[in-house]
Formats: structure tokens, sequence, C-alpha cells
């Protein structure tokens, strides 16, 4: 299964990294689309399917990394990629601060908080806050990338950027898994009664997850600023929380599952255009009927990532 | 450095208008396997609770190596060396027994938060060193076929005996077991006893409740009996067995070995 698993990364990523130069630019920003929001998925997961915390406002976090980017780069003309760091820390600094008062809280209740947060986020810069975020209209006309005096006008740029930063995302990911953090998020979701009395500090650990999580999803909202050279408050409504909610728990908790997630999600919808009034009615009973048929989701997250030296003969597991 | 003992003074603890625990004092010395009975209802889980952090008493002092813990969270208490198995198992069910045990390597772990995110080589040292441990407490309650096998398709015997290795795993000075013999057979109870008396070579000290009578006369150096939150009697196994008041107890409560 773990032989499989690896051969299957391989073959996604060969994949695509030569996808893009098979495609025409409508397709080229579909895929992008594609890898944006798997990398917000996969953020999501971190809070809701690794800790089991009842987030709903991810887009909030998503946001706040695409403003962040917006603004640095339209008011002070700081180049994109000059950006990531400020992207990445305000909202993982949010994070801790949003998360901090409300992680003590019940699965339902956090789940409506979360959602309050991301109702007044949008409030926030569609009110044009502090003069900067641009009003209902957004912020738009940002710079292409560029390094080192290079500009990359083309969008296959954006896509390799897009490309980089979901490497990077499944690298951390990876990380977190096989380290004493990662598990604790584990041992939390499974019962948090018992990973206290093994001495795990329940409430460091929610918001650790928090703010990576953030972190994370703050990087995708750079490549979503540099992909629509523009921001707008609707891109980062509520409603976006709920589908990446829905596809954390469609998909199940891994990365097979969340990329199954996002595709059916927002390429399959692009597929079918000319369904245009029926596909979201056809994907509502979609989700309904994998959540019936797969209450854990179509591709649930497996344990068991143990050594090999620890797997003795006569194993009864696998 | 202060002797590991674990002293209660008059703890009380309510629940509305009933009191569970009431007004208790006990001394756990070190070394000692100490033995806290009574009947159902009697207050024995509700004391464990009080000293583990998941309640706060009410009234009293819990003193641990001459520091009052009473009021500290359970991670708190954890980090003093005192760790705990439960009655109703709480196993992280989904995980395999390996992990399971790991997480009683958490607070023994070096790594921080930031190696979550990125590895270094003294955390990926340190990842293999815990792994290492895992497999010694694997070892020790032979458990090691099972190291990858998810504990909710373990029967009951096993599940038990990976909650005592996650509590081991931990490296604690007190080890406090509630009902480790519930729902055991006759095999898997003396088993068990064995395993608890090496425990006690390793130097921890322990600290049971339990519902089997002969297990208790056998393991225990001392007893502690509670009934309706009070303590009725004390002292070593001979002394208890011959007490009138706690034949009474067992004697005029419907004593059942089951739960
Ligand atoms: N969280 C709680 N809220 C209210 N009452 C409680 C709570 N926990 C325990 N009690 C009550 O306190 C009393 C003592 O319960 P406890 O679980 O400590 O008994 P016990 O001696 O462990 O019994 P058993 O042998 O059945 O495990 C019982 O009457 C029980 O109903
Ligand atoms: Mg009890």
């Amino acid at each position: 299964m773990q032989q499989i698993q690896r051969y299957g990364y391989i073959l996604f990523i060969a994949v695509m990294a030569i996808l893009p130069n098979l495609l025409n630019s409508r397709w080229q920003a579909v895929a992008i689309t594609f890898l944006i929001f798997t990398i917000v998925a996969l953020s999501q997961d971190i809070v809701l399917g690794k800790c089991g915390m009842f987030n709903m406002g991810q887009a909030l976090f998503f946001g706040m990394g695409a403003y962040a980017t917006a603004i640095l780069n339209s008011t002070y003309g700081w180049p994109i990629l000059a950006t990531i760091p400020v992207a990445i820390l305000v909202p993982a600094l949010f994070g801790v601060l949003l998360a901090g008062p409300i992680v003590h809280l019940r699965g339902d209740y956090l789940l409506v908080t979360t959602i309050g947060f991301n109702i007044v986020f949008v409030q926030v810069v569609q009110n044009n806050l502090g003069g900067i975020t641009g009003g209902p209209n957004g912020i738009f006309g940002l710079d292409s990338l560029s390094l080192f005096g290079t500009t990359f006008l083309s969008q296959l740029s954006v896509y390799y950027f897009a490309f980089a930063i979901l490497l990077a995302t499944l690298w951390i990911m990876h990380n977190l898994d096989a380290s004493r953090a990662g598990r604790a998020l584990h041992y939390l979701r499974e019962d948090q009664l018992a990973a206290e009395s093994i001495g795990i500090n329940s409430r460091f650990y929610k918001i650790f997850a928090f703010a990576l999580s953030a972190g994370i999803a703050g990087m995708a909202g750079t490549v979503y600023a540099t992909q629509y050279s523009a921001v707008s408050p609707e891109g980062f409504n509520f409603i976006q929380s709920v589908l990446f909610f829905s596809i954390v728990i469609v998909g199940g908790s891994s990365v097979p599952g969340i990329l199954i997630g996002v595709f059916v999600m927002f390429v399959l919808p692009e597929i079918f255009r000319e369904f245009a009034t029926w596909r979201f009615f056809i994907f509502g009973f979609a989700m309904i009927l994998a959540m019936v048929l797969r209450p854990r989701g179509i591709w649930p997250a497996r344990f068991g990532r143990i050594p090999k030296f620890l797997i003795k003969e006569s194993n009864h597991g696998t | 450095m202060a002797r590991n003992e674990l002293i209660l003074n008059g703890v009380t603890k309510r629940f509305g208008g009933l009191t569970a625990v009431d007004d208790l004092t006990l001394k756990v010395e070190e070394g000692q396997i100490y033995g806290v009975i009574g009947p159902n209802g009697a207050g024995k889980t509700t004391v464990f609770n009080c000293i583990t952090g998941i309640y706060k008493s009410e009234e009293g002092s819990i003193n641990w190596r001459g520091k009052e813990i009473r009021g500290m969270t359970p991670y708190q208490i954890v980090r003093r060396g005192i760790v705990r198995t439960f009655q109703t198992i709480r196993l992280f069910s989904e995980m395999s027994v390996a992990e399971n045990i790991m997480s009683g390597r958490h607070i023994k772990s070096r790594q921080r938060w930031w190696h979550g995110i990125v590895h270094t080589p003294a955390s990926r040292r340190d990842e293999r060193e815990n792994w290492k441990r895992v497999e010694q407490q694997l070892d020790f309650f032979n458990l090691s076929e099972f190291a990858a096998t998810p504990t909710n398709s373990l029967p009951y015997g096993i599940q038990r005996r990976v909650e005592m290795a996650r509590a081991m795993a931990v490296e604690p000075t007190l080890l406090i077991l509630d009902e480790p013999a519930a729902g055991l057979n006759d095999k898997e109870t003396l088993e068990l006893l064995q395993t608890i008396f090496r425990i006690r070579e390793q130097g921890v000290t322990v600290l049971l409740i339990e519902h089997d009578m002969d297990m208790v006369m056998e393991a225990t150096d001392y007893l502690t009996v509670l009934n309706f939150g009070k303590k009725i009697a004390e002292g070593t196994p001979d002394e208890i067995q011959e007490h009138p008041d706690v034949i009474e107890a067992y004697l005029g409560s419907e004593h059942d070995d089951d739960e």
C-alpha cells in the first residue's frame, strides 16, 4: 500500500510538471485554480482532518494572504515574491489571535464562530477599512512575477509558481506526519481527554494547527492574487469556506482524497460548463451520495505510518 | 529532593448535592503497590480523577513529592511523573498499537513545534530514539506482533495491555491504574499481576483500583477501603480482610465483579 502510494505521488508530480505544456490558455487557468484550491484544501485538512476542529472560515486566511500580497504590491510596490513571507506570517498571526479564545469550544460552537470571523473579514475588506483594501471592487492591476530583474509574463510561469507552492505544502504535510507535533494533532482528534492524560497540551497544539493552516492558506492567497492580478472580497466569501470544508469531509483526510475532492468541485464544473445551471445541483447530490456511501470520505485517512523495524513477522496488521 | 510520596489530605469532591469523595486522607509511599477498593459508586474513580487533574477537588490538598498539585491541569501533572489508565479504556482507537504507545513519548521527546514543519538532523534522531523506546514497550508488554494493528480491532485484554504500555512509555514515577483487571479472564489477570510486579521492579510506584478481591489481596502492599466517598478502613491486605466494616460494606452491598 505504501509502495503504491509512493509511486502514485511520483506519477502525480510528473504529470503535473508536464501538464500545462499540453493545455491551451483556458485550461491552463483551470489547472492553476486546481493547484491553488488544492493548497487551501490541504491547509484546511490540518485543522479539520488531522486535528478534528470544525473550522468553517478557511477562506478568511486565504483572503488575508491574497490581500497582503495585493496591498504590498499595489500600494508599496513590493515585488510579488517578496510579499510571500508577509502573506504567510500575517494570516498565521491572526490564526493564533483568533484561535486563542475559541479552541476550547465544542465542535458546533467553533464552527459558528469561525463562520462569524469569515463574515467579519469580508465586511471589513468590502468597507475599505483603513482605505487600503479597495472596497467592493478590491484591488487590481498587480505586477507580474519577477525575479532578479526578469519579469515572467506568461501564464505558464504562474502555473509553475503555484506548482512550487503546492510541492512545498506537500513537503510540510509529509514532515508534519512524522513529527511529535503532527501526531499530537491526531491524538487530540481521536480522544482529547486521553491525549491530555498522556501529557499533551491541547490548547497549544490546537492553536499551532490553526496557525500552520492559516500560513499555508495565506501562501495560496499570494498565488491567487498573482493569477488574477487582482483580489476582491467575494473570492473569500464564507461560501468558499464551505467548499473547502466539504472537500476535506467528502474527500477524506488524505492527500489523494483531497485531490479528488478539489477535482470534483472545481475542475469537473469547468468540463461540464454547458450544463451550467445543473452542475451545482448534480454536485450537491454527488456530495450527499458520497457521504452516505462512504461516511469517512472517498479516500479516508490511513493510519499506521510506523517505522519498518517495528513490523514483525506474523503481523496481524495491514 | 523530596521523596516520591503522594499525600492526600482532607480531599472532598462534590457533584451538586452528592459528595462523591468525602474528606479523604491517604498516603502512598515510594515503591508501594497501593490499592483502593470499595463497592460500586464508592468514589474510587473520582479520587483518581482529582489526583490526575481531570477534576478539581473543592477542598483538601493533594501533595506530590512535596508540591501541591491540586488545581493543575492533567498535562502538567503528567510532566511531574504521574500517569494513569482509564476504567473504560481510552485508546486512540483508529491508530495502530505502536502509534498509541508513541503518544506516551510525547513529553520525553525533545522535538519542538517547528519540527512539525521542517525536520532537522536532531529531530530525526529524536524521532528514531523514541520509536526505539516504543519497541522496548512493545517487547515488555508482549505486543510486538500487533505493532501495526489499529487498536479498535483488538480484543479487550490486549487493549488493556496497550493502555498500560502507553502509560509506561511516559516513564512515570507513579502509575495509576483504574480497574486494570476489569474484563480480563483468569489467565490474563494472572499475567497482569506479573506485569504489575515487573513494573514495580523498575522503581515505579503503583496505585490501583480493583474489584477483584483475590487480585487485590495478592498484589497490594497496602489498601484503603472507600464506601460512599468515605474511608472506612486502611491497612495491609491481611488487616483489611479481618476488618468488620469492610466485611459489612462488601456483604451489605450487591457487589458486581463485571463493572
Ligand atoms: N462527572 C460526574 N458528575 C456527577 N456525578 C458523578 C460524576 N462522576 C462520578 N459521579 C458520581 O460520583 C459517585 C462516585 O463515582 P465513581 O465513578 O468515583 O465511583 P467508583 O467507586 O469508581 O465506582 P465503580 O466501581 O462503579 O467504578 C457516583 O455516585 C457517581 O454517580
Ligand atoms: Mg470507577
